[in-house]
């Protein structure tokens, strides 16, 4: 039987940058392929070609049999091939039906002006196809993120009307910013379309890509390095093939592992809240000690973090480092200066400066301190950052390389360095730090925050996934519409079972 | 945490110190190349059109006219780094060589220093009031250059009015040392100053982390109000230098003395490299960007054309230096 889609020889260079090279996948009908590998191994680049937003410089595309060139998403929809945006593509300030019928004709759309009831029953219909209720009738901006990927979905349905073949749809990471529960929730809808669709599903999270597959291609450096069934492979195999060496058995470093000294607490939050966001939580970290945040999107366990170190506005309620109080004012100034460090989630608008160079954000903190009153002392600065680069394997082409050129990890060890540059630092609060990194780069990451635990660094983390947080934490807090709703204990002497932590979050 | 590391020796650090030095210079290098070549090639061509240009007399000419778009083109550059805009340099200079004028006969030369601190203070003022109302800097420069021009208007009855007394300052301004224009040192002085604020203090660095990225900036505990008021105060101080310069050349005040200047202000920013979303460019780009930006102005004249074609020329310029220069991936979407 011809494949529905088949790609051959695929090649895409950019300027200097070879991102694939020699590709050949087949999506046969009504199957998942699920495409894994490490950040830059070429996976994205292939859905992008696959739907039109870029040409390939070598090989070409067969679409049932027939060879064709994707010259943009909009023909790329005309032959019924959709991509489900990692980023969501929905224009917040339209209503659902208008989004979902945005790049399409309808027929109740004449001249450019809506029959508005006509709009609705038809979009209410595609949403039907997934089993939603969103009312087709109100702006997107009140939805919310699993909600907006509904209609995103929703959206790449509709195509269906205008072809009579079975659509191909591509999703682009969908998973990275949803919980547990809702990844089900779309995995679910993922097997039902399979019934009249093709699929490809690209992922960083192994775990994922190997439920919902049918068949893995793993991709390193731009080429396709295997091909597995979801039956005759495995985890370990999967890890194998994509970072080149055995997932070992200590991946977060649990080994020597030890209760937490009851030290005096370095750390002490008493009943912040933050009115709409999260309600009287308190939490207390000793020195040495990790402690794991975690809940659903919206469940305020990254709001709570980003209040602890005074970034978000309007909070009440008591931050004590080492004993000291805190003003609590929206800037984050007050904690920094008692020690408190911050990682941010969104790494590349908060995280680091884009456009300055690595050296320059590592100093940006605390550089100024080592010279006099305003003054910069460059040599003593540059000699302290260059040997915390070193010390965390900061992987740059040089030391004044602009940070955007390093991978995501290496941003992230920026990120961190410019904390650790203070010789009062204290607790160091992370949000998402693994968010968007390779295996490689997240055991890396891992193994420094031990580290630093080791060294006396109180840590409090938002974890990605479960078994992060399970694998990582002394204590978990989970978090539910911004109360607490458990808290887990001395990890290291009793693990709780990851359904006891799933069951506190829902 | 300290950060004491015996894996790195002593010989390895000043080998890297070294290799980073040199990247750095190439990078500034490379940055200034395209506006210097820019810079040349249109003297040479102004030169090969009427070769008078080359005269001492008119370099002296050239380089006195340009002093006072210099000092609008730095100081607008300080708050084009950081990512905004101030639209009241102009109308600041006007403002400055009234206020002088005013204030000469009671203060004597302590008018100098209360007419920069005036200045400074209106410029903190607008920074403070963009920062924390969240207001765009456009819109709150573009009203303060409203009232500014009314301000002058009203307190100079909108005449022109001749320096009463004489002042050792102003009238330095205006004379030459040793055959060199006293502006171009002026100038120069000021760039020093301005070139070493980047260099080497926290504040120069602030502004360009908070031009780069406000957001990241902010939560790497920079205190962004203060570099946003601090910037937006160096930039209307340089404006009322300029006024001052203005005022020595002429030896009158008018309340739109320098209203022709703010688009070759602007012009000069971004036609020296320097990007209008923040962040890139430098006190030296500003320097070659006055210097082009001057060169047009006297250059119509010269060749003799219009003097309309300036504006003309500047209109398009600035179209085109901000197409090549702007980052949009910052902006997002360009409104």
């Amino acid at each position: 039987m011809t494949p529905v889609l088949a790609a051959t020889n695929i090649g895409k260079t950019y300027p200097g940058v070879r991102a694939l090279h020699d590709v050949s996948v087949e999506l046969r009908q009504n199957e998942v392929l699920g495409l894994i590998g490490q950040n830059g191994s070429g996976k994205s680049t292939l859905l992008k070609i696959l739907s039109g937003m870029e040409q390939p410089t070598t090989g070409k595309i067969r679409l049932r049999g027939v060879d064709t060139i994707v010259r943009s998403p909009l023909a790329a929809a005309s032959m019924g091939i959709g991509l489900v945006h990692q980023e969501q593509s929905l224009i917040p300030n339209l209503t659902v039906a208008e989004n979902i019928f945005f790049d399409k004709p309808s027929p109740h759309r004449r001249f450019g002006i809506y029959n508005w009831r006509g709009l609705n029953r038809e979009a209410a219909r595609q949403l039907a196809k997934l089993e939603c209720d969103i009312p087709p009738d109100i702006k997107v901006d009140a939805l919310s993120f699993p909600d907006r990927q509904m209609v995103e979905f929703a959206k790449v349905l509709a195509i269906e009307e205008l072809i009579d073949q079975p659509l191909v749809i591509l999703f682009d990471e969908p998973t990275s910013l949803l919980s547990p529960s809702e990844v089900e929730d779309l995995f679910r809808q993922i097997r039902r379309l399979r019934a009249r669709a093709s699929v490809v599903f690209v992922s960083h999270r192994m775990e994922e890509v190997l439920e919902i597959s049918d068949r893995v291609h793993v991709m390193v450096n731009g080429e396709n390095v295997a091909e597995r069934t979801q039956d005759t492979t495995s985890h370990e195999e999967l890890y194998h093939l994509m970072v080149g060496s055995r997932r070992s058995d200590d991946y977060y470093q649990e080994s020597g592992r030890e209760p937490v000294e009851a030290f005096e607490p370095r750390l002490v939050v008493g009943g912040l809240t933050a009115p709409g966001r999260f309600r009287d939580v308190s939490l207390s970290v000793r020195s040495g000690e990790i402690v794991a945040v975690t809940g659903v999107a919206g469940s305020g366990a990254e709001t709570f973090c980003r209040a602890i170190f005074g970034a978000e506005d309007g909070v009440v309620g008591s931050v004590k480092v080492a004993g000291h109080e805190l003003g609590l004012s929206a800037m984050p100034d007050a904690a920094i200066r008692a020690g408190i460090g911050y990682v941010p989630a969104e790494r590349k608008l908060e995280g680091v400066i884009v456009g300055r160079t690595v050296l320059e954000n590592i100093v940006l903190t605390f550089g100024p301190q080592m010279g006099r009153i305003g003054l910069i002392n460059r040599k003593k600065e540059t000699a302290q950052a260059l040997s915390w680069m070193n010390r965390l394997k900061v992987k740059t082409p040089s030391p004044v390389e602009y940070v955007e050129r390093l991978s995501g990890g290496n941003q992230q060890k920026v990120s961190l360095a410019k904390w650790l540059m203070s010789d009062r630092l204290q607790v160091l609060i992370l949000d998402h730090p693994t968010r968007g990194l390779d295996p490689g780069a997240k055991a890396d990451l891992f193994g420094v925050m031990r580290e630093l635990a080791r060294q006396g660094l109180a840590i409090v983390f938002v974890s990605e996934t479960l078994e992060e947080t399970l694998g990582m934490a002394d204590t978990v807090i989970v978090m539910r519409d911004g109360e607490v709703s458990a808290r887990f204990e001395d990890l290291c002497l009793h693990k709780p079972r990851p359904e006891q932590i799933v069951e506190a979050m829902v | 945490m300290s950060g004491d590391s015996p894996e790195i020796r002593a010989g390895q650090v000043g080998e890297q110190n070294a290799s980073i030095r040199r990247i750095e210079i190439a990078r500034r290098l490379r940055s200034i190349a395209v506006p210097v070549i820019a810079l040349a090639g249109l003297f040479s061509t102004i030169a090969w059109v009427q070769p008078k240009l080359l005269s001492l007399r008119a370099l002296a000419g050239l380089t006195t006219d340009a002093a006072p778009l210099l000092m609008l083109v730095m100081g607008s550059a300080v708050v084009i780094l950081l990512g905004g805009i101030d639209l009241s340099v102009a109308t600041m200079a006007s403002f400055a060589a009234v206020a002088f004028v005013m204030l000469n006969p009671t203060l004597g030369e302590f008018a100098f220093v209360a007419v920069l601190g005036l200045a400074g203070l209106v410029g903190a003022l607008q920074g403070y009031v963009h920062h924390r109302a969240q207001i765009p800097s456009f819109v709150v420069s573009f009203g303060s250059l409203g009232m500014l021009y009314g301000i002058t208007h009203f307190i100079s009855n909108a005449t022109a009015a001749p320096l009463s007394q004489p002042s050792a300052i102003i009238s330095f301004f205006g004379s030459r040392t040793a055959g060199l224009p006293n502006g171009v040192i002026v100038v120069l002085i000021s760039a020093a100053i301005l070139g070493a604020l980047f260099r080497f203090t926290r504040l120069g660095r602030e502004i360009f982390a908070v031009g780069a990225s406000e957001r990241a900036a902010l939560l790497s505990g920079v205190k962004t109000l203060r570099v946003k008021v601090l910037a937006f105060a160096i930039s209307a101080i340089c404006a009322s230098v300029a006024g001052l310069l203005l005022l020595g050349q002429t030896g009158y005040s008018s309340p739109a003395m320098a209203n022709n200047y703010l688009l070759p202000a602007i012009v000069g920013v971004v036609v020296g490299g320097t990007a209008i979303s923040g962040g890139i460019g430098g006190i030296a780009c500003a320097l070659v960007g006055g210097l082009i930006a001057g060169l047009v102005r006297i250059g119509t004249v010269i060749v003799g054309l219009n003097p309309a074609y300036q504006n003309i020329v500047f209109g398009v310029v600035i179209v085109i230096a901000v197409a090549i220069t702007i980052d949009r991936e910052k902006i997002g979407i360009i409104k």
